[in-house]
C-alpha cells in the first residue's frame, strides 16, 4: 500500500523536478480520498515558480506581488505557515496526507529561515515578517513575540535547495499562537494569493462555510527556492488546504444545518443482526454508505479549470478502488492509474462545469460486510501515534504524559520530540522520564532518550524549548513524562477569559528519515503532530485590586483614627461632655431650621 | 428625661472610667447628685485642662500635619506627576504663524553676452533688472541677474548655481527659445536695440524682462498658492492671484503625492478574465519610462515591481464609464493593491485589459491637448492612474510594443503625481520642482510644529517624552538652516530633515497612545484612603483651631476683667 502511495508521490515528484524550461510555472490538483467512518479527505494543492532573478526584479506573475515583497523586505530565505483546525483521528483514519509536511498544530504555527548577520536583526527581521503577515492573513500573527518565538536546533531543515554560501547567516526563527481560530478571514487572503483566485479551477470549491466545518484541516503556504539540476533556480510556493469532511454534515443542505433525526425508513440498518426489525435498528456501518457528489459536499460545482495550470497534471483525482463506478461531467475523460486504487480526471478547457458523482456501490445492499469493505482504499498504518495529555491535580504542580506508540512490528522508529511551552509552565527537567509500557525502566544499553536539547524559559521573556532524540523499539508504546510547576501571572497577565486556560502549543515530532538518498532526499519521514492542551492555572478574582484597596484604607483608617483620637481627644465624663443625646439632636435641629419651617408652614397655609 | 439620664451617664461614665483621669472617675461618681440637685440645669462643666495637656495637643496636631504637608504631598506629587519634557512652545508657533522665517527664493539669472562690450552689457543687465523689479510684485520670489563673464562659456550650464542662463545672440529680429535640454534661454536681438548707457529704458531689457517673468510665472504662482494655504502673515503673502488661477492650483497640488525621497511604482495587470497572463513590463519600462526616472532621481528615487492578476473583475461592471463610475472602478476590496511595506509611498500603474470605454462627459469635450486622456486612462488624485486597454481576446502576451502607450500616459501621469509644474522645459521643471517642493516641506513642518505645540497646551495631562523635544530641536535647526539657504540643493535636504525630524516628533508613540485614566477612577483609588484619614485629621485641626480661638477669647475677657478690678 505504501508502497503504492509513494509510488504516486514519486511520479509528481518526478513530474516537478524534470527540468522544464517555460509550462509548469503552476499546477494545481485536487485529490479526494474516501477515509473509513464516513470521511472523505480532499488535499487541494497549488504550486507556482518564479524565477529567483524575476523574483529579485520584482517583478511577479504567478507568485503573489504582497507575500513576495513581505518576504523580500524581511530578508526569508524559507518560509512555512500554517493555520490548522481539528484533530487528525490517526486511529482510524491512518497516515496523515503528505507523510505530515504539510500540516501545523491546532492554530497558527510559522517557521522561517532568515537572512541576518546577527541574532538581534534576525530578531527584528523576524518581527517584521510577523508583523506584515499578520496583515496580509488577518491572523494574530503579531502576537508571536518572544515568548513565544523559539529557534529549533534538531526538528526542522530547510526543505529548498540553499547554497552552502548563504547558510552561514541563516536563522531558524519557529513561533505559534495555539489560541488562533483559524477561520475564514484568513481563508480569503489565500485564495487571494492564487494566480486564478476563487475564480475558476479547482479553488471555485473553496467556501469557508464547508472549509471551516471540516472535523480537521489544515492550510499551509510554504516557500522555498529550488534548484532542479541544470535549470535555473526558482522560488517555488505551495499552498495547500487539506481537509477532512464528514460526509453526513457535508451534506446537509446549508439553508436547513440543524441535525434532525432521520426518519424510519431513511434509516441505515443493518439488517444482518438478529433482533433486527420494523422497530429496532442496529446502524450499519459507514463504510457501507460512502455515496456523494462535488456539489454535494462542497455546495458548488467546480468550475472549469485554471487556463494557466500545467495541462500535464490532471486536476482532479480520486482515490477509491477501480471495481467503484464514478459518474462525471461530459467533456472531462477517466484515466485510471496503474495501482488499482487511484483515477484522475482531464477536464476540457472549456467545460464550464464539473460534477461528479460516486455512487453508493450496488453490490453492497445484497452481499453486505464482505464486500463493504472494498469500497474505501485502506488507509496507511503511519510510522508512529501520538497522544499527549496532563496528568496531576491542583493548581500548583502538574504533569505532561505523551504515549508514543510504535505499531510497526520488526523496525525501530528515530524522532524528535520538539515542545515549546510558554514560560508559565516551569518544567523539571529531571523528571523527564521514558518508559516501554510493561518495563520497569528503560535499558542501559539502548536507552529510549538519546540526545536532549533543553533550553530554559526566562520569565516574561522566553519560552521553555525542550527537544528531546527518541528510539522506540518495534511494536512498543512509550510513555514520556515531566512534571512542572505552574507558576502565578500578574494581575495583567491574564487574557479577558482567563478562566478557560491557556492553550499550550502542539508538540512536535519529526522521525527521522532512516537513509536520506536521492528518491526521498527528505530530512523527516513523516511529522505529527499532537493535539495542543489547556492548562489551567490559578486565576485571581480581577476585582483584587480594589478589594484590596478598599481593606488596606479601611484597616488604616481603622488604625489611624483610634489612635489620633486617643492622643488628641480629650476624655471626660459623660455628664460633663456636651450632650448628644437624640433629643437634643433633634432640638438643635429645630432651633436652626425651625423658623425655616413655620415660614413655610405659614405659606402653606 | 431626666429619669433616665442617671443610668445613661452611670453606664457611659462606668466604660470610660477605665482610660480616664482621676478627676473624670471623681466627677463620675458626683453625678447622680448633681442630676438630682439641678434637674433642669443642663451639664456639669468638665475640670479645667491642664496647660501643659493643651500643650501637648497642640504639638501633636501640627506635627501630623507637618508630616502631611513636608513629606506626604511632596511624595504623593512626585508619584503621580507626569513627565512632560520642556518644548519652546513659543518659538513653536512663530514657525507655524511664520514669524520665524520669511521664505525667500532668491533666484540667479546669469547673463551671457559674449558679443557684447562688458560697459554694454552691464548697462543692459541694469535696466533689466529695474524692469523685473517694476513687474515683481511678490517679494519672496525674487530674479537677480548676473553677468556671467565670458570664459565661462565653455563650462557646464548650471554649475554656478544660476537658475536659468540667458544667451544674448545677434541676430534679424527679437526672438526667444528656451533649450529642451538645459536650462538655457536663448534671445536673439537686432543689433540697434542694444540701449545706450545714458537711456534709461530699453526695449530689449523690457523684453527679456518679461520673458524671465513669464518663464517663471507658473513657479510664482504656485509658490504664492502655498504660502497663501499657510498662515504666512499677509504682509509677505502676494496679491493678485485670481480665484479660478488659485483653483486650478488647488486641485493641482491635491491630485500631487506628499513629499516623499522615495516612491514606490507598482505596475499592475489586471484582466477581467483568464487572458493575457504575461506581459513585457520591464522592457517597456526601460524604454518609456526609465529617462524620465532618471532625470528625477536628484528629487526622488523609485523602486518599481510589477504584478499580473487575473479574474479581477472591476469595481463596475458596466459596458461605458461614465465619469462617475471611475470612482468607484477600482476594485480594493479584491484588488491586491496592499502599498509597499518599505515605508516609501506606493503609485500605483494599472493597465486593465478590457472591453470597457470611458464616456467623456457632453458638456466637457476632450481637451486637444490630453484627449487620449480622456479616452483612455485617468488619473486617481494621490494614488496612480488606470489605463484601459482593449485587446483582442486571445491574446495571451501583451508586448512592449502595445504598452507604449500606456506606459507614456504613465510617465507623464507620474510627473504630475509628484508635483511638476505644467510649463517650460524638462530642467526647468525639475529644477522648480526642487524650488516647489522645499517651500512645501518647509511650510509642512513648519504646522507640524505648531500643530505639536498646540496639543501640548490643549493637554495639559499628554506627558511628553525626552525625544520629542529632542525632535523638535533638530527640527528647528534644520528648518532654520533651511531657510537661510532656500532655493538651493541644501535648502531642500534641510527641509527634507526638518520635515522627517518633526513627523518623528509629532507621532511619537509613547504620545499617540495617550493613558486615559478617568477621573473616577482616581476617586475610587483616592476616597478610601483619604477619606477616613483625612476626616480625623481636618476635625482635629479644626477642634483645635476653635479650641485656640476660644481659650484667646476667654483670656481677652480675663485680662480685660483684671483691668476693671
Amino acid at each position: 500500500m505504501r508502497q503504492l502511495l509513494s509510488l504516486l508521490l514519486l511520479s509528481l515528484v518526478a513530474l516537478f523536478f524534470a527540468p522544464r524550461a517555460s509550462a509548469a510555472d503552476y499546477h494545481e490538483q485536487l485529490v479526494l480520498r474516501p477515509l473509513p467512518l464516513s470521511a472523505l479527505l480532499a488535499s487541494f494543492n497549488f504550486r507556482s515558480n518564479t524565477t529567483l532573478s524575476a523574483f529579485e526584479a520584482h517583478n511577479f506573475r504567478f507568485f503573489p506581488r504582497s507575500l513576495g515583497q513581505i518576504l523580500q523586505h524581511a530578508g526569508t530565505r524559507e518560509l512555512h505557515l500554517r493555520f490548522s483546525l481539528g484533530r487528525w483521528d490517526a486511529e482510524s483514519w491512518g497516515a496523515r496526507p503528505w507523510d505530515g509536511a504539510r500540516e501545523g498544530g491546532t492554530g497558527v504555527e510559522l517557521w522561517a529561515w532568515l537572512e541576518a548577520d546577527t541574532d538581534e536583526e534576525a530578531d527584528r527581521k523576524w518581527r517584521t515578517l510577523t508583523n506584515a503577515l499578520s496583515g496580509l492573513f488577518c491572523a494574530s500573527l503579531n502576537f508571536i513575540d518572544g515568548t513565544r518565538t523559539t529557534r529549533p536546533v534538531m526538528s526542522f531543515q530547510p526543505e529548498g535547495n540553499h547554497p552552502n554560501s548563504a547558510m552561514t547567516n541563516v536563522h531558524l526563527l519557529y513561533g505559534v499562537l495555539p489560541h488562533e481560530v483559524v477561520c475564514t478571514e484568513n481563508l480569503t487572503p489565500f485564495l487571494k494569493l492564487l494566480p486564478c483566485k476563487g475564480k475558476a479551477g479547482i479553488a471555485t470549491l473553496l467556501d469557508g462555510h464547508k472549509l471551516f466545518d471540516a472535523s480537521w484541516q489544515s492550510m499551509a503556504i510554504d516557500v522555498r527556492p529550488v534548484c532542479p539540476p541544470g535549470g535555473e533556480c526558482v522560488l517555488e510556493m505551495e499552498q495547500t488546504i487539506d481537509m477532512v469532511l464528514d460526509i453526513e454534515r457535508s451534506k446537509r443542505p446549508r439553508g436547513n444545518p440543524i441535525p434532525r433525526p432521520p426518519p424510519a425508513h431513511e434509516l441505515k440498518c443493518d439488517t444482518a443482526k438478529p433482533y433486527h426489525s420494523g422497530d429496532t435498528c442496529f446502524p450499519a456501518d459507514y463504510n457501507a454508505n460512502q455515496d456523494w457528489s462535488l456539489s454535494q459536499i462542497f455546495g458548488k460545482t467546480m468550475k472549469g479549470t485554471c487556463p494557466l495550470t500545467d495541462p500535464n497534471v490532471p486536476p482532479v483525482c480520486l482515490q477509491v478502488p477501480n471495481s467503484r463506478g464514478v459518474y462525471i461531467t461530459e467533456g472531462a475523460t477517466e484515466k485510471k492509474n496503474l495501482d488499482l486504487v487511484s483515477r484522475c480526471y482531464e477536464i476540457a478547457p472549456d467545460t464550464p462545469e464539473f460534477e461528479m458523482v460516486l455512487p453508493r456501490p450496488e453490490s453492497s445492499e445484497e452481499s453486505g460486510q464482505a464486500v463493504a469493505v472494498q469500497e474505501v482504499v485502506k488507509p496507511e498504518t503511519p510510522l508512529l501515534y501520538a497522544e499527549r495529555s496532563f496528568t496531576g491535580h491542583g493548581q500548583e504542580h502538574g504533569g505532561v504524559q505523551t504515549i508514543l506508540r510504535n505499531p510497526s512490528p520488526d523496525t525501530k522508529v528515530e524522532f524528535i520530540y520538539m515542545e515549546t511551552l510558554p514560560w508559565f509552565m516551569r518544567i523539571y527537567l529531571h523528571t523527564i522520564e521514558a518508559r516501554i509500557e510493561g518495563q520497569a525502566g528503560s535499558s542501559k544499553q539502548d536507552p529510549l532518550i538519546q540526545e536532549v536539547y533543553y533550553r530554559p524559559a526566562v520569565d516574561r521573556a522566553r519560552g521553555t524549548q525542550l527537544e528531546v532524540r527518541m528510539r522506540i523499539p518495534p511494536a512498543s508504546t512509550v510513555f514520556l513524562t515531566y512534571d512542572f510547576e505552574k507558576s502565578i501571572l500578574r494581575y495583567t497577565e491574564y487574557p479577558p477569559d482567563a478562566n478557560r486556560g491557556f492553550d499550550v502549543a502542539a508538540a512536535v515530532i519529526t522521525i527521522l528519515n532512516p537513509n536520506p538518498n536521492a528518491t526521498s532526499p527528505r530530512f523527516a519521514a513523516y511529522n505529527l503532530r499532537t493535539t495542543s492542551l489547556l492548562c489551567s492555572l490559578p486565576t485571581p478574582d480581577f476585582s483584587m485590586p480594589y478589594n484590596v484597596i478598599i481593606f488596606t484604607s479601611t484597616a488604616i483608617a481603622l488604625a489611624f483614627g483610634g489612635m489620633f483620637n486617643i492622643i488628641v481627644r480629650r476624655f471626660v465624663a459623660a455628664d460633663e461632655g456636651p450632650e448628644m443625646t437624640l433629643t437634643a439632636i433633634k432640638e438643635r435641629l429645630r432651633k436652626r431650621f425651625g423658623g425655616l419651617l413655620q415660614k413655610y408652614r405659614g405659606k402653606g397655609g | 428625661m431626666s429619669a433616665r439620664r442617671p443610668l445613661d451617664t452611670g453606664a457611659l461614665g462606668g466604660a470610660s472610667s477605665s482610660k480616664n483621669t482621676t478627676d473624670a472617675v471623681i466627677s463620675d461618681n458626683a453625678a447622680p447628685c448633681a442630676v438630682a440637685d439641678e434637674p433642669s440645669s443642663a451639664r456639669k462643666q468638665p475640670p479645667p485642662e491642664k496647660a501643659s495637656d493643651v500643650r501637648r495637643r497642640t504639638y501633636v496636631i501640627v506635627s501630623f500635619w507637618l508630616i502631611v504637608l513636608l513629606l506626604g504631598l511632596p511624595i504623593w506629587w512626585r508619584t503621580t506627576t507626569i513627565h512632560r519634557a520642556n518644548l519652546p512652545l513659543d518659538e513653536m508657533l512663530d514657525w507655524a504663524d511664520g514669524k520665524a522665517c520669511r521664505p525667500v527664493f532668491p533666484l540667479r539669472i546669469s547673463i551671457r553676452a559674449n558679443s557684447l562690450q562688458e560697459q554694454e552689457a552691464q548697462n543692459l543687465l541694469r535696466l533689466t533688472q529695474h524692469a523685473l523689479d517694476d513687474l515683481n510684485d511678490f517679494s519672496g520670489h525674487h530674479l537677480r541677474l548676473q553677468l556671467s563673464p565670458p570664459a565661462a562659456e565653455e563650462t557646464h550650464n548650471g554649475d554656478d548655481g544660476a537658475a536659468l542662463t540667458i544667451r544674448l545672440i545677434p541676430g534679424e529680429s527679437t526672438t526667444s527659445t528656451l533649450d529642451p535640454y538645459a536650462p538655457v534661454l536663448d534671445i536673439t536681438y537686432p543689433p540697434n536695440s542694444i540701449p545706450s548707457p545714458t537711456s534709461s529704458s530699453s526695449s530689449l531689457a523690457t523684453y527679456v524682462a518679461g520673458q524671465l517673468r513669464s518663464t517663471f510665472a507658473e513657479e510664482q504662482a504656485i509658490i504664492s498658492f502655498l504660502l497663501s494655504n499657510n498662515s504666512i502673515p499677509s504682509e509677505h503673502r502676494p496679491q493678485g492671484l485670481t480665484p479660478e488661477a488659485a483653483e486650478s492650483l488647488s486641485k493641482r497640488t491635491t491630485r500631487s503625492l506628499k513629499y516623499a525621497p522615495t516612491y514606490h511604482l507598482t505596475f499592475s495587470l489586471f484582466t477581467s478574465g483568464p487572458l493575457p497572463s504575461s506581459w513585457d513590463i520591464e522592457a517597456a519600462i526601460d524604454e518609456f519610462m526609465k529617462p524620465v526616472l532618471n532625470v528625477l532621481t536628484p528629487i526622488h528615487n523609485f523602486t518599481i515591481d510589477t504584478q499580473v492578476q487575473l479574474y479581477a473583475s472591476p469595481g463596475v461592471q458596466s459596458q461605458i464609464l461614465s465619469k462617475e463610475d471611475l470612482s468607484s472602478f477600482i476594485n480594493a476590496a479584491e484588488w491586491p493593491l496592499s502599498p509597499s511595506i518599505g515605508g516609501a509611498p506606493t503609485i500605483n500603474f494599472i493597465v486593465f485589459v478590457g472591453n470597457q470605454t470611458i464616456l467623456a462627459a457632453p458638456r466637457e469635450p476632450p481637451k486637444t491637448e490630453d484627449g487620449l486622456s480622456t479616452s483612455q486612462s485617468w488619473l486617481v488624485p494621490q494614488w496612480g492612474t488606470v489605463y484601459l486597454l482593449s485587446l483582442p481576446s486571445d491574446t495571451t502576451h501583451v508586448s512592449a510594443a502595445t504598452l507604449r502607450q500606456p506606459l507614456l500616459t504613465f510617465t507623464s501621469h507620474l510627473l504630475s503625481l509628484t508635483g511638476t509644474p505644467q510649463s517650460g522645459s524638462l530642467p526647468l521643471r525639475l529644477s522648480t520642482l526642487a524650488r516647489i517642493r522645499s517651500a512645501d516641506l518647509l511650510l509642512r513642518a513648519s504646522s507640524t510644529l505648531g500643530s505639536l505645540a498646540r496639543l501640548a497646551l490643549a493637554l495639559p495631562s499628554i506627558s511628553i517624552p525626552g525625544s520629542v523635544a529632542d525632535g523638535v530641536s533638530k527640527t528647528m535647526t534644520h528648518l532654520r538652516l533651511a531657510c537661510e539657504t532656500l532655493g538651493g540643493p541644501e535648502g531642500l535636504a534641510h527641509a527634507r530633515i526638518a520635515e522627517a525630524e518633526a513627523e518623528r516628533a509629532f507621532f511619537e508613540k509613547s504620545m499617540v497612545g495617550q493613558l486615559y485614566f478617568p477621573d473616577e477612577h482616581k476617586l475610587a483609588v483616592y476616597l478610601p484612603l483619604l477619606g477616613p484619614v483625612g476626616v480625623p485629621l481636618l476635625m482635629g485641626l479644626l477642634n483645635e483651631i476653635k479650641a485656640w480661638r476660644k481659650r484667646r477669647r476667654e483670656r481677652a475677657e480675663r485680662g480685660a476683667e483684671k483691668k476693671k478690678e
